[in-house]
């Protein structure tokens, strides 16, 4: 019985199937797992923690370096701002909640100050971001 | 041995080129603009400023930070080492409490994490932050 060997008269194309298939996997992947983070502009020193653990939903991010100067989206933001933009990204992103970069040596009232501006802004979950201790 | 018919399914095929030219734009964008970084933190309660709901002062850890950074739990001085067996002695006495760091408006950001830090460590699940009075 001899074998014969494929023609390949008509099936010159090769198969992108198996490709399209993989590379709209991928484009699922990335359009579920994007979150556009905006950067603050500024990088301060984290305070150490032990009890911190992972911000799935903190997109908005705000910076306070040792001046007591704001960050935000980078650029340099004054108090009575914040609440304004907190508000515009809290209309991009209904499910965010805020983590506030604070500096380890910035003082606790600025701090203080802009948790109450960002309540007004209407995002509730504020948190402070730490290092991990020992990490 | 079946003798294969050649069709004209070819001709009658959607072009799909346009297509995958939007696919693989859109792929790239997302490749390039996802980041995967995540910013590690801690939860901070911070009360609004509306009468809630009193509570009694029994019920209330209190951790005063002062301008200079000395930590005082329910009026005693304590190192910041000590704070959390302190807070872990008061829960054991009062299970039902919650945890309020007062902070002066001028001490150190990194004091005050510290402080809620050691707090969640010592099991106080919600930490609430106040400031003194100006």
């Amino acid at each position: 019985m001899a074998r014969r060997h494929a023609v390949q008269q008509e099936e010159t194309e090769i198969n992108i199937t198996p490709m399209l298939d993989i590379v709209f996997i991928m484009l699922i992947f990335f359009i579920v797992t994007t979150s556009f983070i905006k950067e603050t502009g500024i990088d301060p020193n984290r305070p150490e923690a032990e009890t911190a653990y992972k911000q799935e939903r903190g997109n908005i991010l705000i910076a306070v370096n040792e001046a007591g100067d704001i960050w935000m989206n980078k650029r340099k933001v004054e108090l009575g701002q914040v609440r304004q933009l907190v508000e515009q990204a809290k209309n991009e992103s209904p499910e965010s909640s805020v983590v506030i970069i604070a500096d380890q040596k910035s003082s606790t009232g600025a701090l203080i100050d802009l948790m109450d501006q960002i309540r007004l802004g209407g995002v509730a979950n504020i948190s402070v971001a730490a290092e991990l201790a020992g990490g | 041995m079946r003798h294969r018919v050649s069709s004209h399914a070819e001709e009658a095929e959607i072009n799909i080129t346009p297509m995958l030219d939007i696919v693989f734009i859109m792929l790239i964008f997302f490749i390039v603009t996802t980041s995967f970084v995540k910013e590690v933190g801690l939860d901070v309660n911070r009360p609004s400023n509306a009468p809630i709901k009193e509570q009694k002062i029994s019920e209330v850890v209190a951790i005063r930070i002062d301008e200079n950074g000395t930590i005082s739990v329910q009026n005693r001085e304590v190192d910041i080492r000590a704070v959390r067996a302190n807070i872990e002695s008061e829960l054991a006495t009062k299970p039902e409490a919650s945890v309020v760091v007062i902070s002066d408006r001028n001490a150190d950001a990194g004091i005050l994490v510290k402080v809620i830090d050691q707090a969640r460590v010592a099991g106080a699940e919600k930490v609430s932050l106040a400031a003194m009075a100006r």
